[in-house]
This record gives C-alpha cells, structure tokens and sequence, in this order.
C-alpha cells in the first residue's frame, strides 16, 4: 500500500478512536487527501466557545513535505489573513517535521490562538490592531467568534443588535467614529474600510487628525 | 567518500604537494619528494604548467584565473577536510560537517573548535546537547519512547556514528512516519531517533530535490542533528542522480562559501572559476576580471568575475560599468532614446533605420551621404580628421548659453549614450553581417579560384569587428564618468583610433564584391584585420594599465574609489 495512504489513514482513524481529545479530521470529500479539520477554540480566549474548522491537504510528498493548511472558519487573530484564512506557523514551513501529525499539527494551531505573535504577522492590519489596543482586538476577536465560529449564545444575542453595527464591530472601530464622518456625507462603507485601512482605534485615534482621514476619505 | 572520486596520479600529486605546505611549516614548506619512478624534473615541469598557465603572455587587461570542472572543486573540498580532520582527529564526514556549518572558514573553525570543541559541535548537528540544556520541550511524543536509548547511547563529545545502524535483530518496532510494521531496516543518527530505511531515503529525496537542501536535519521534531554524507549515501542506496545533485548542492555551497571562487552563470553549466586576483572587493578598482569557465563550448561562456554583469564590459571596471548600466536604465525611457533608434536623414528629413554595421549612411531617397553617429556629411570623415568621437566641449558651452544646464547634461549623457547604443545595435546586427558575410565566402569561392580555407578572412574579420565594437561599446561608458584632462584626451584618442579602424574594416566587409579585384581586398581586409585587432589591444592594454597606475579620475564619486 502506498506509504502516504497508510499513514493518513492511520492518523484518521487514529483521531476517530480517541475520544479524549476535542480535534476531530473529516474527509471533504472521497479523496483522504483533502480533509477538514476542527477544534474548539482556547479557554480564556477571545476564541472560547467557538469551533474553527481548518482545510487540510495532504501534498504528494507528504509526510516529508509538510501539510497545507488554512482557516475554513473566518478567524480574527495577527497570524491568520482575515480574508482567506492563511496561516503563518513556523512547522508548516521550514520546521515541519516528518514526525509532525495532523493531529499534533492541528494541536499547535490551536495553541497559536492562545499565543499570537504580532511580530511575525500574516494580516498586517490585524496586527496593528492587536498591538495598538488589545482590549478592541479582543472584542473584534470575540465577536467574529461569535459570528463566524458559532460561539456560545451568539445568535440569541446577534438577534436584538441592529444590522448596521455589525460591519462596525467586525471591523473593530467605534460607532461614533464611523458615525461622525457619515455624517460629513460620505458613504458609510467607504467610511469603515478608510477608518480600517488607517487603524483607526484606541490611542491611534488621538495621532490620526481628522483632516487626515478626510483626506483618504476623498482619495 | 574518497572512494568516489577518481584522482588522476598526477592531479593526486599537486594537492597532495599543497597540504604539505599547509602543514609543515617548520620545514620550511619543502616540497614532498617526488613519487618513486617518476623523474624529479619532469615532475616538477608539470606542475608549474599546471599552476601558472601562461604566465608569460599575459596581457595587463588579463587576469589569472583557472577553470575547474566540479571534480576539481571537489578536490579542494576533500583537501580541507582531511586538513581538519588531521588537525582534530575526526572522520571525515564530522569535519565536513564542521566546515560547512562554518562556511568553510577554516582558521575560525579551528578557533572555535579549540575554544570549546562540544559546542561547535552541537551548532554543526554532529551531536546532541549536554542532558542539563536539552529542555523537555524539545522532546516530541515520539522522542519520549526512544529517551532510554538515547540515554545508552550516552557520551556526548563521542563522534557520531558514521554508519547507519540497522538494528541487528528486528525488534517489534514501528516506524513513527509510516506506520509500517513490515519494515525492518532501521537507522539513527547520534541522537538515536530511528526511522525505517524506507522513510529515511523518502525524506532525503525531498530535501535534496525539492528543496534543494544539503544539510539535512533528522526527521525528529526539533532535532538538530544533521545526516553526514555516509549517511546521505547510504540512505540514497541506488539513487545515484539525487546523490550527484547532492554532491553538486556541496560543491555550490562550496563555491559560495569562497570569496575566490565563482560558479559558471550560464544555465546548466558545472564549472567553477577560481580567481584570487579578483577575490576582494578593493580588487576590483585595479582590475577587470573577465573569465572564462573552461566549458568546452563555442562561444565559450565569458563572464565577469566581479560583478553579476553577464557579459565581457572591459576595459571598464565592475564599478563604473554597474553605474553605467543602471543610469541607462533609468535615464534612456525618454523620447530621446526612442528617437535614438531611427534618425532623419539631414537633407530630405525621410526616416532612417541604421540595418547594418558600418556608420557610413547613404540615403535611399536624396543618396545623401551622411555619418551615423554625428549625422555630419560623409565627406567631411573618410580618410580626412575624424572627430566623430568626442563631445563637442565648445558646442556643450554654446548649448548652456541657449538652454538650460539640465539640457546640456542630458545631451551631454545622450551623446555617450548614443554612441554606446550604437555599438550595441551594431554587434547585435552582427548576425545578419555572419550570414551576408557567408554568401559573399562561397561567392569568392565560386568567382575566383580560392579555396574555403582561403576565404576564412572574412569570418576572422567580422568575429575581430564584434569584438571591437563590444570594447568601443563600453570605452563610451568609462568615457561619460571620465574628468576631463590629459588623461580623458589620451583615452579617448585611442578610442577614436579604434573606432576608425572598426569603422573602416566594416565599410570594406559592406562593400560589394568586384571579381577583379578580390586578391586586393582579401589583403586590405586581413591587413585591416590585424590592424583593428592590434588598435583594440592598445585600448585594453592602456586602460588596464591605467587602472592598476591610479591615472584615471573621476567626474562622479565611484564605488571603491573613496
């Protein structure tokens, strides 16, 4: 049997029996090249509560090459690309190792929710925000758990929220920002993507002049 | 690993010969004697043909250098690692592996080593660290069950083994990567982490194929161990390509490491140049190392040693000719340079394209009969004053009263520049001159009664014309940054001498053939030929010398110059 075969298939069934631990591997489709991995995000994390599903597939060099893997579930956090989910982990680089499973693999993901490292980013603009100001990075965090990864009682809570302040909150920006320079008469989208673009949050608030963002605003 | 290599006796000798010098410094690097049967003086005849390849021709604008194929680079790898391995007492593989990691360096190797021996050991992958510094962390759940052997392994400054070691009696053991409990053949490393020869070989042939990897670490998550080569070869068993593209990704890590050495640019190409004279940087202000690789191939691959410029760019120096370069690049987007490629004829203002080498133009139209490069009449050129090369310094001045300063410099750059792109055009043009020049050999072969080796001038003509205008091309490069002096006239009369030669030598070659008077031309041509050829040397010569006697100065501050 092919040796690749053998070793996917073994680390499958080898998730499916144990049933202490929370990563689950699921085929896509027929091919047990191509599979979906999930986990629960961290405890004391603004990820708590949420699944995030991971797409996996498995390279024809595998396991000598590492597994590539990316985000299914949209995740808010520096080291995953906001808009396709691409992951930037060391061991699925040049520190991959043969001896590395998809389940130890899917392990380590989930311990890079817990530790971010905003130096090393894969979204830039996440990033900034995370080292700007932590306290709106973990509610942006939070609510696109909520949104995205179906974490706990979000959608009860989702119900009253009018549908505007989503786009404001996904963003991680302030109602009454985005509200200030609506009212100058520019479109509110506009408005949040230039307010986003120039990190607008926390103490940055103080160092962006407003002439500055009108400026963008008309670009 | 010695065993792979074919030393011819002779080559054998030579480095031997070398490693004594290195090593016995105290017998005032007597040369070893001779092998018994050989005669001492035949012996030592070779050698120096061997080391100094004609020493006595060399040219100023020459620069010694010695092609290598891969098995000599080779050589001079094993040669540094018996060196270190004589000097620690290690294998051979474990020096190279110390080498490697060091870049090759081997005074500071030896330093290090000398210093603290178990730590550069453990930077290079030979063996593990010390127990108290190896963090539990580092051990991944597959690194736990083999801990107990590990801990038999024990001693640390112990050399690694050099052998895979296949468990002599198949334990029920099963490989952590492929899960196959049929495999039987397992091998480790130092640090004991065993994997099955299977998955080994499978690892190995990724690394070195798709990554193009030579040190390849021990598949155990966070193990720093590096594979020795035994162990590469070995792992590889039948795999010979993979192992040769190894032995070629050590060569070029080699090469890389070694200031004197530089692989071949072109594609494919095996070869290594070695080049003291042009190792430093500071070098290369005195000299213009153009090399060839010793690929037996025509043309042979030319190359400058000094910089990534991949084309012969003497007589100017790395430095001068990069800035050259570049300035064309982002100055000649203009109209001007686009204007460049057609011109006006100065009479009737029809368009021209220059479609041939010479500079002598005669309009198709009005049979206007102009120079190329200064657009003035031909008749005011020929045989009489040609000035064609310089930069009119009055009409610069009469410029800067009309115009602004700016303007003048441009022009000032556009002359060079055109004139530099001239030559370009004309040596591309080159290949339509082959063919032509090719009907007009087999016509002289048919009209009058010489032979094909007899007609062969015209080849050696036009190959010298190319040769020439590659010279003349970036003569213009170094003029533009010339200070104006003495020193820039006497240069560029040289060049204008040059330039009327090729110039001449190009029209004839042009020139329809009259069966009459073929034996008359055959001799202007090949006088012509020698003459271009002995101008173009005077150039070269003149300007290398120049260099190494600091004559030339600057209108621009220039790399290395400062």
């Amino acid at each position: 049997m092919d040796a690749r075969l053998r070793r996917v298939n073994k680390e499958i069934s080898d998730c499916k029996g144990d049933k202490s631990s929370s990563i689950r591997i699921d085929l896509i489709d027929n091919s047990p090249f191509h599979l979906k991995g999930s986990f629960p995000g961290p405890k004391d994390t603004p990820y708590e509560g949420g699944t995030f599903e991971v797409d996996i597939v498995i390279p024809e060099s595998y396991p000598f090459q590492p597994v590539k893997m990316k985000f299914i579930t949209k995740v808010y956090h520096p080291n995953v690309s906001s808009a396709s989910g691409a992951i930037c982990l060391d061991i699925l680089k040049d520190a991959w190792s043969p001896v590395l499973t998809l389940k130890s693999t899917l392990l380590s993901l989930q311990s890079l929710l817990c530790s971010p490292e905003p130096n090393d980013p894969q979204d830039a603009e996440v990033a900034k925000h995370y080292t700007t100001s932590k306290r709106s990075f973990d509610e942006t965090a939070r609510y696109w758990t909520q949104v995205y990864a179906g974490g706990a009682g979000s959608r009860t809570k989702l119900d009253v929220k009018e549908p505007l302040k989503d786009e404001v909150a996904i963003a991680g920006l302030e109602k009454a920002h985005v509200d200030q320079f609506e009212g100058l008469g520019f479109e509110r989208s506009k408005v949040i993507d230039v307010l986003r673009r120039l990190n607008y949050r926390g103490a940055n608030v103080a160092k962006i002049s407003e002439d500055r963002v009108v400026e963008e605003l008309l670009k | 690993m010695s065993s792979d290599y074919d030393y011819s006796d002779e080559d054998a000798d030579y480095y031997d010969d070398e490693d004594e010098d290195m090593m016995s410094t105290e017998e005032d690097g007597k040369h070893a004697p001779p092998p018994p049967g050989s005669a001492p003086s035949d012996d030592e005849m070779d050698m120096d043909d061997f080391r100094v390849p004609q020493r006595a021709v060399r040219k100023a604008y020459e620069v010694e250098h010695e092609p290598l194929p891969q098995s000599a680079v080779e050589k001079l790898m094993s040669a540094d690692v018996e060196h270190i391995s004589g000097i620690f007492g290690v294998e051979a593989s474990t020096a190279a592996l110390l080498l490697r990691n060091m870049n090759w360096n081997k005074e500071r190797l030896i330093e290090k080593y000398m210093d603290n021996a178990s730590g550069v050991s453990v930077a290079a992958g030979i063996s593990i660290p010390s127990r108290k510094s190896l963090s539990p962390s580092l051990a991944g759940p597959e690194r736990s069950q083999s801990a107990s052997s590990s801990a038999r392994s024990g001693g640390l400054r112990r050399p690694i083994r050099q052998t895979p070691v296949p468990t002599p009696k198949p334990e029920p053991f099963v490989c952590p990567i492929c899960y196959d409990d049929s495999q039987t053949a397992f091998s480790a490393l130092a640090c004991d982490h065993k994997f099955c020869a299977g998955c080994w070989n499978a690892y190995a042939t990724s690394k070195i194929r798709e990554e193009g990897e030579h040190a390849i670490r021990c598949m155990a998550e966070g193990c720093a161990l590096i594979t020795p080569d035994s162990f590469v070869r070995t792992t590889l068993a039948e795999d010979t390509a993979t192992w040769e593209r190894f032995n070629e990704l050590l060569v070029r890590h080699f090469v890389a490491s070694n200031p004197s050495l530089k692989y071949c640019p072109y594609p494919s190409c095996t070869f290594t140049v070695m080049c003291s004279a042009a190792a430093s940087r500071s070098s290369l202000t005195t000299i213009v190392p153009t090399v060839s690789c010793g690929a037996s191939v025509n043309p042979p691959h030319t190359f400058c040693f000094g910089c990534p410029i991949e084309v012969d760019h003497r007589p100017v120096i790395c430095g001068v000719a990069k800035m050259w370069l570049r300035k064309c690049r982002d100055d000649s987007e203009t109209a001007n340079w686009i204007k460049s490629n057609t011109k006006e004829c100065a009479k009737c203002q029809s368009t021209i394209e220059k479609n041939g080498g010479c500079n002598h133009m005669t309009c198709k139209k009005c049979k206007h009969e102009f120079c190329w490069v200064c657009m003035g009449p031909w008749s005011e050129h020929g045989t009489a004053w040609y000035s064609c090369n310089r930069y009119d310094e009055k009409a610069g001045i009469d410029a800067r009263d009309a115009q602004s300063k700016s303007r003048a410099s441009l022009e000032r750059y556009l002359h060079y520049y055109n004139r530099w792109a001239n030559h370009e055009q004309s040596a591309k043009l080159s290949v339509e001159l082959y063919t032509k020049t090719e009907k007009k050999m087999e016509e002289m072969q048919i009209t009058s009664d010489l032979t094909w080796i007899e007609v062969q001038f015209m080849k050696k003509a036009v190959d010298e014309v190319e040769k020439c205008r590659m010279t003349l091309k970036w003569t213009y490069a170094m003029a533009y940054y010339l200070e104006k002096g003495n020193q820039k006239e006497l240069f560029e009369d040289n060049q204008r001498d040059l330039e009327r030669a090729v110039e001449d030598l190009s029209e004839l070659l042009e020139s329809s053939i009259d069966t009459e008077a073929i034996s008359t031309l055959r001799q202007k041509v090949t006088d012509k030929t020698v003459y271009v050829s002995k101008r173009n040397e005077i150039m070269l010569d003149d300007t290398a010398k120049g260099f190494q006697e600091g004559r030339w100065t600057w209108n621009v501050s220039v790399e290395g110059f400062d």
